[in-house]
């Protein structure tokens, strides 16, 4: 692997034949190829690098939830995985590092192991350590540094260069040098300074992990002794880990909002499929349809997956609800709502589920807002089943400027208040909308009165009755997007001579907004 | 296989039926009426969702969405469909199933689905679903339907002229529609002339109809009130 620098091409990371041929990383690549001539380069990719490390720290999770990527320069990488009050799970720590090697191993993954007391430890002994697999015992993490070179606590070039010009080659030299002048002496960046990263090594200063992904808090594991390989093989398992996911839920007294079901494959990759929950949920049925309503189909399994964990990537406090007398069949209500959301967006996608909320607009198509089922479960309307209606709409008004349907702060009623009709109630209003409007051609008795016949999908239609003006200003506050906020619409009720209603509008002005484009007429809707 | 109504036949309001099956089939006369089938189809749910907490589930399909238009919740919410979950499915096997999976969970009063022209079966399992969820479903047909179903009820509907406007003689009045029933179970076919209820939001008869002439309609209360917003609230 080459990489582009500042004197040329430089080799960045090489195979273990050409380290036999006496090659070595950052050597210039002309050197290189004088050296070898028959050496075989590619250009570095550091983002596939990177790209791929995150998968195996992905992959790494079956191990502990804590992973980390140490990302540094190119050929610093590392994972780092915190196995504190794990280790004994694996048969100690030797046995897991074993058991690392050999599913790296399986997988074509080359690597070196190291386990020691601190993060910084234990990179620098997998970096610099004897050999492959180093563990360093409790508390002696300070004994095991001391013959790695200073490389090891990940300084940056200019550090190390001055390091070596003192003669300091080994961490163990640093132990014994007055730290006040040390720390002096290399300060600025977290790379130079040369005592932190010492007392990180050490254990004497945190150094926390960050890990990938937030651990999830609620999770349920089965291992296999054999990969499996097919979808059936999954289905069978589904049912035993959704019971024992509910069961630590249920204990937590949570719910789930977010699930997730991830499979670790025998060669370092690992495949999962989420689903979200539209108010949490400990029903092991639920979470289980819910994963085969997702698609266990869906999970990449590759050459088979000898680990399954179902986690619960969001939980929230289940509310006990009492149920009200009287409410019969409707007892199941708010659940029986969520689980259908859920079902219906595990199959079709949470976007195609919307429920309608008014926003503060009077432009018919931005007067409402389609906002997803699974974020906002739509409350039950208590007032809405109080019987009789009573109309809180205005009548009819002539001509001129009419109120906004939906005024921000304005007359609207409240649902509970108005007894019956919620807020959104306007009979002068269409029960589909085309959006975007479509071009009508129509012609009007007057230029500015509500059109006599008109062509709409190339079908003429006579109008019989009309009503209108209802003048609608454009937004012109709206200065976001000053090309969409268009000009003044003109609604009218149309009747043609079928019974068919439509709700056409005239957008401009004639002689008094944009002169110089003609007004032109839109069909907005079709009243029932 | 569907019979032939003669226009003279009087419609009787008495035979109209007012109770939902739990599957009823409504079809557009022509293209053009799917918004008054629409409306019926709405109609039709009214007494089920006027007494329930539970909402409405209307699916459609793209095709339908991409001809129709989408729904508008401020104009849904005249006709009582104020609670409504929007589901928007891909092919009619999708809207099939997202209405019978809605219909069976017991978590919806009643709902809708625009489909094509589904199977008997198609239909008979959304019969099931309905009466296992205690809900009303309506299967919204594109076309006029002309094969078989399992849906008890199946309606054609056909927009009509409006009614009289209280104050506008020129002005289109409440919504009416003509409303045919090609099939029942408990009763002989018939035809009725309906129009919006604002008291209600539903659909009532109306009878003595012809063409655009002034209809029998009770005296609402807010031509005494010379039509101030808000007085038949105070009713």
């Amino acid at each position: 692997m080459v990489e582009r620098g500042a004197h040329g091409l430089r080799l960045l990371a090489l195979n273990p034949a050409a380290r036999r041929l006496g090659l070595r990383a950052d050597q210039a690549h002309a050197d290189a190829t004088a050296m070898v001539p028959h050496l075989i380069s590619l250009p570095a990719a550091p983002d596939e690098d990177a790209a791929a490390l995150r998968r195996l720290a992905l992959w790494a999770e079956r191990f502990s939830p804590l992973v980390a990527m140490a990302a540094g320069r190119p050929g610093d990488e590392a994972l780092l995985i915190d196995m504190t009050g794990g280790a004994h799970l694996f048969g100690g720590e030797a046995a897991l590092l074993a058991d690392i090697r050999r599913r790296l191993n399986a997988a074509g993954i080359p690597a070196r192991l190291a386990l020691a007391d601190t993060p910084a430890a234990a990179w620098a002994l997998a970096r610099y350590g004897a050999g492959a697999e180093t563990i360093a015992p409790p508390g002696q993490t300070r004994l095991a540094l001391a013959e790695l070179p200073v490389e090891g606590l990940r300084l940056e070039p200019a550090a190390l260069t001055l390091l070596r010009r003192f003669g300091l080659k080994r961490i163990g030299d640093l132990y014994d040098l007055p730290r006040a002048g040390l720390a002096r002496r290399f300060r600025g960046e977290a790379g130079l300074r040369v005592v932190e990263r010492l007392d990180k090594a050490l254990g004497l200063i945190a150094d926390p992990l960050v890990p990938q992904r937030p651990a999830p808090l609620y999770r349920s594991w089965r291992i296999f002794a054999e990969p499996l390989t097919d979808t059936g093989g999954i289905e069978t398992q589904a049912p035993e880990l959704a019971q024992a996911l509910a069961a630590q839920l249920e204990a937590a007294g949570l719910g789930a909002r977010r699930l997730s079901l991830t499979g670790f494959r025998v060669d370092g990759r690992v495949t999962a499929i989420s689903a979200g929950l539209s108010a949490p949920s400990a029903s092991p049925a639920h979470l289980l349809r819910l994963l085969r309503e997702t698609g266990l189909e869906r999970l990449d399994l590759g050459f088979g997956v000898d680990a399954l964990m179902l986690s619960a990537d969001a939980a929230e406090p289940i509310a006990a609800r009492q149920i009200e007398i009287g409410e019969g069949r409707a007892a199941a209500g708010p659940q029986a709502l969520a689980g259908l959301i859920d079902r219906l967006g595990a199959r079709l996608g949470q976007a195609a589920i919307r429920i309608p909320q008014p926003s503060a607009s009077w432009i018919p198509e931005r007067s409402e807002a389609w906002v997803r089922a699974s974020d906002e479960i739509p409350p039950p309307l208590a007032g809405e089943v109080a019987g009789r209606a009573s109309a809180t709409t205005e009548g009819p008004s002539r001509g001129g400027e009419r109120p906004p349907p939906s005024r921000p702060g304005g007359r609207d009623t409240s649902p509970a208040s108005g007894g019956g009709k919620d807020s959104r109630y306007n009979p002068l209003r269409p029960i589909l909308l085309l959006d975007p409007p479509e071009p009508v051609e129509a012609i009007a008795q007057a230029p500015d009165g509500a059109p006599a016949r008109f062509t709409w999908r190339r079908a003429p239609r006579r109008v019989i009755r009309a009503e209108g003006p209802e003048r609608l200003s454009a937004e012109w506050w709206r200065v976001d997007a000053p090309d969409a906020i268009g000009r003044t619409r003109d609604y009218y009720r149309l009747e043609d001579d079928q019974g068919h209603r439509y709700w056409l509008f005239r957008e401009g002005l004639y002689g008094r907004e944009d002169a110089d484009r003609a007004p032109c007429w839109w069909m907005h809707g079709v009243f029932a | 296989m569907i019979p032939v109504l003669t226009p003279s036949a009087p419609p009787d309001p008495n035979l109209f039926p007012r109770a939902t099956e739990p599957l009823e089939e409504v079809a557009a006369a022509t293209p053009a009426d799917a918004a008054a089938a629409l409306g019926f189809a709405l109609g039709r749910l009214r007494p089920a969702t006027a007494t329930d907490v539970r909402p409405l589930v209307l699916v459609t399909t793209a095709a339908w969405l991409c001809e129709r238009g989408r729904p508008f919740s401020p104009g849904l919410a005249a006709w009582g469909a104020g609670r409504l979950i929007w589901v928007r499915a891909e092919r009619e096997a999708q809207a099939l199933w997202a209405l019978e999976e809605a219909l069976k969970s017991g978590a919806v009063a009643g709902g809708l689905a625009t489909v094509e022209a589904p199977s008997l079966v198609a239909t008979r399992r959304l019969d099931f679903a309905a009466r296992a969820g205690g809900a009303v479903g309506v299967a919204l047909r594109v076309q006029a339907p002309g094969d078989l179903s399992a849906a008890r009820r199946r309606w054609r509907i056909a927009a009509r002229g409006s009614g009289p406007a209280p104050f506008d003689p020129a002005a289109p009045g409440q919504a009416r529609l003509r409303a045919e029933l090609l099939r029942r179970r408990d009763g002989p076919p018939g035809a009725w002339d309906m129009e919006q209820d604002d008291a209600t939001l539903g659909l009532r008869v109306v009878v003595g109809l012809a063409g655009h002439g002034l209809a029998a309609r009770p005296a609402p209360a807010a031509q005494s009130g010379l039509g101030e917003p808000g007085c038949e609230r105070a009713a």
